[in-house]
């Protein structure tokens, strides 16, 4: 054997004693889920079979949608429900993929109605979130699905052109592959569990105040933000064009929609009322009904510069119109046969 | 790109296959030259031109150096070079310190001229890389060294990646002969080198990140917190500072050692000193010695009357404070050791130096030693030559903690946002009094007291040669093993070196 090739041989054996260890490290110590998404994680565990319907989004949803309001009209309306707001602040796709599969690992038993918040998928980080935020979700199949993105956003890309793409969606894929492997090498992992300080979270805060989920934003923007949102406002229903979801994120929706099917749920998406117009709408035939608030024609009352804080969400009187809305419609869609 | 990222392994990874599979030295010096360049540029690419332009002027200086022996333009010639250097460092480091300070005085003056700061960008490294340079013309012109022929070794010299943003602060005559000789893969201690390698990760990455945001939330608002919690951050930032700077000389030298080139070594457990020109032989050495031999020499050194050589230590040292930045508190910081080496100098004139400390005491800021050469052959001998560390005796103990606490006092200024957050820092760690009700937890001085007895450990090099017993294949299994668990201990975000500020 030559010198090369023998450390070479080292090379390999330190490769795989680095990976071996980081995998059965991986297996028995618990990940690291963030703070915000631990406090809501760890409260829905403790009362799951306590809900029926559930709402997983982002922002838009945390803050603009209340399940004491919601409980109130679907009671009202002969169809009682027990909400948890599962609204994340920037939880987009895929990430709320993942924080949908740890919910279903607590196997509620109640659970009817599962309302997802219906974007495409995200291949950008929200640096303000920080590292731990980026890193906890993570794992091979949301990465993967990143990655997919990354390099064929239409779907419709051969073989040749995603090669093309590597070097234009470079930075994305450096990101995510670099996340992937901060998640399965256990950066910081015991870091957490000795300093448990760091985690403390403020679950009433995260909870709201009536522990189901839902907290309000703010204020209503001022008249020189009202005027600017306007502007855009009308651009974009000037602009508005159907757009259907990217591949990627429609072939999850379906993935989940039937593993809700499975447990007795049903999956029902939602827009929220953003300043996005454009139609949202699934490739083929939608995996389950679609409720698209992103229509500034069909709902003014949503996008009246008095009820918005800023392009994606309301204050308390446009949360509780916005949860009327929703309520209303899913109590006439939930009767259609 | 931090040495401590995952994309820094990948990096690194490329540039070391790459460059061991060249043959020709001029190649490899190339391709370690654009890597090196990419390395920077991988932090701001448009600050690329200053070291391009640093290394091209000093090429020509050098030249122009070689060509002359009449002592005006050789001193021409070397004004040049210094005034390009430091005026780079002055521009971007200094222009708004000045700018405030004088504005400041003025307006102490009943004056109140119209001076605008403005938004500089401080490019990572600045420092070192220009004084890389300056080593260079400044031992060309003292014909010390012979100028280089090859721009490329130069620039090579200048832009070495692993040394370029953070040090060591490595001097042409060590680093130019061994870019002369082909390097060869079987003279290279990769064992001690990765050893080195995790060593300094583990100080930088799980320790000094670990501690960095207890002492960011004390040193953000001092007067919010008790005098326990005073203790608790200086001694934190201590080891911080310690840890983060002589971790990223320990890959830096470990990163160079894999290509086959040695870098000086640049901590000698500093906190066991026992005094505090001791302390000066142990911390940060190639600073030290770059300044004593291109400042404190030209100043004049310690030929001449005892005011003369206090002077001389004082300039020395409030210049070395403000080589850190930009601000009153590296000055002071600066100040505050030059007052302790004069204080020490005068006391070990006139008193008998205590016996225990002159078996620990290292040769002084003064007098020539020789902490800066390269550490000789490989990282099995970074050690060597280093008496013992550690009081045995009464009065050793004493002089160590009289020692210890100065520079602890003194990193109160070094790590304070501006004076006015110093002063509350100081009054609980000197007087114990504190209005502030906030504790970061005075029970965390253990980690102090277990980091300090592991730094002892190693300082005895309990764990210096254990790791050369097992055959390669265990060594490489059981360094797989370790990393993997070293990455468990560390924070999930990465803190930029402290020192690339510098």
């Amino acid at each position: 054997m030559t010198k090369v090739s023998k450390n070479g041989l080292y090379v390999v054996i330190a490769l795989a004693a680095f990976l071996a260890t980081s995998g059965l490290i991986h297996s028995l110590v618990p990940p690291i889920i963030p703070k915000g998404v631990a406090a809501k994680l760890k409260f829905f565990a403790g009362h799951k079979d306590e809900f029926d319907t559930l709402l997983v989004g982002t922002s838009s949803i945390y803050y603009s949608v209340s399940p004491e309001i919601f409980d109130r009209i679907t009671r009202e309306n002969g169809l009682p429900t027990r909400t948890f707001n599962f609204g994340i602040d920037a939880m987009h796709p895929p990430e709320n993929f993942y924080v949908l599969d740890q919910i279903l690992k607590t196997q509620p038993r109640n659970l009817k109605w599962v309302f997802l918040e219906t974007a495409n998928i995200e291949t950008k980080l929200h640096k303000v979130l920080g590292t731990e935020r980026a890193v906890y979700w993570h794992d091979w199949p949301r990465t993967a699905l990143t990655l997919r993105k990354a390099l064929n956003p239409r779907g419709d890309a051969n073989w040749v052109i995603q090669i093309s793409r590597l070097w234009l969606a470079r930075r994305d894929l450096a990101t995510h592959l670099t996340l992937f492997a901060q998640r399965f090498c256990n950066v910081g992992r015991a870091t957490e569990i000795l300093f448990p300080q760091n985690r403390e979270v403020d679950a009433d805060l995260e909870l709201g105040p009536r522990r189901d989920g839902y907290r309000l934003a703010g204020n209503a923007m001022t008249p020189e933000d009202a005027a600017s949102f306007q502007k855009r406002l009308d651009e974009e229903i000037a602009h508005a064009r159907p757009k259907p979801l990217d591949p990627a994120a429609d072939g999850v929706y379906r993935s989940y929609a039937t593993r809700l099917r499975e447990i007795g749920a049903v999956p029902l998406f939602v827009v929220p009322p953003l300043i996005f117009q454009s139609p949202v709408s699934f490739g083929q035939s939608s995996p389950g009904p679609l409720f698209p608030f992103n229509d500034a024609r069909t709902y003014p009352m949503l996008f009246d510069p008095k009820v918005r804080i800023d392009d994606a969400h309301l204050t308390r009187e446009g949360a509780e119109e916005f949860t009327r809305l929703l309520a209303q419609e899913f109590v006439r869609r939930a009767r259609q046969p | 790109m931090l040495f401590v990222e995952f994309r820094f392994f990948w990096f690194f990874l490329a540039v070391f296959a790459v460059y061991w599979s060249l043959r020709e030295n001029r190649t490899r010096k190339i391709w370690l030259l654009a890597c090196s360049y990419f390395f920077y540029a991988c932090w701001n690419w448009k600050f690329l031109f200053l070291i391009v332009a640093s290394s091209a002027l000093d090429y020509f200086v050098g030249a122009m150096l070689a060509r002359t022996d009449d002592p005006g333009k050789r001193r021409g010639w070397l004004i040049l070079s210094l005034t390009a250097n430091l005026g780079t460092i002055a521009f971007f480091k200094y222009y708004n310190f000045f700018v405030t300070s004088a504005a400041a005085l003025l307006a102490w003056l009943g004056l109140h001229p119209s001076l605008h700061t403005l938004n500089i960008i401080i490019p990572v490294g600045v420092s070192f890389y220009t004084f890389h340079s300056m080593s260079y013309t400044i031992d060309v012109y003292r014909r010390k060294l012979e100028p280089v022929r090859s721009p490329i070794d130069l620039a090579c010299f200048i832009g070495f990646f692993p040394q370029m943003v953070a040090g060591p602060i490595v001097r042409a005559s060590q680093f130019l002969p061994q870019l002369r000789s082909v390097r060869r893969f079987a003279d290279v201690d990769a064992r001690g080198a990765l050893v080195l390698f995790l060593t300094g990760f583990i100080k930088k990455a799980c320790i000094a990140d670990a501690l960095a945001p207890f002492v960011d939330r004390y040193f953000d608002a001092p007067w919010n917190f008790t005098a326990g919690s005073a203790w608790v951050a200086v001694l934190f930032y201590a080891i911080q500072i310690y840890c983060d700077f002589s971790g990223y000389t320990d890959m830096a030298i470990a990163t160079a050692a894999l290509l086959g080139y040695q870098l000086p070594v640049n901590f000698r457990f500093p906190y066991f000193a026992a005094n505090i020109s001791d302390f000066w032989h142990r911390w940060h050495i190639s600073l030290s010695t770059w300044l004593r031999d291109y400042l404190y020499i030209a100043l004049g050194g310690n030929r001449g009357p005892a005011w003369f050589v206090y002077r001389n230590i004082m300039i020395t040292m409030l210049l070395g404070g403000l080589w850190h930045g930009g601000a009153w508190t590296f000055v002071i910081w600066g100040g505050l050791h030059g007052l302790a080496l004069v204080v020490h100098r005068a006391w070990s004139g006139k008193r008998k130096t205590l016996p225990e400390a002159r078996e620990m005491e290292g040769r002084a800021l003064s007098r020539p030693y020789d902490a800066g050469a390269v550490a000789p052959g490989s990282m099995r001998d970074a050690t060597a030559g280093v008496p013992p560390v550690g009081p045995r005796t009464f009065a050793g103990w004493l002089a160590w903690l009289v020692t210890i606490y100065w520079v602890c006092f003194a990193w109160i200024f070094f790590r304070a946002i501006d004076l006015p957050h110093a002063v509350p820092a100081l009054r609980s760690f000197v007087f114990l009094s504190s209005g502030g009700s906030e504790d970061l937890g005075v029970w965390m001085l253990w980690i102090v007291a277990a980091l300090g007895f592991v730094h002892w450990l190693n300082s005895r090099a309990t764990f210096s040669t254990w790791w050369r017993r097992p055959s390669a294949p265990v060594f490489a299994a059981g360094y797989g093993c370790a990393f993997a668990i070293v990455l468990l201990f560390i924070p999930p975000h990465y803190a930029p070196f402290i020192y690339f500020q510098f």
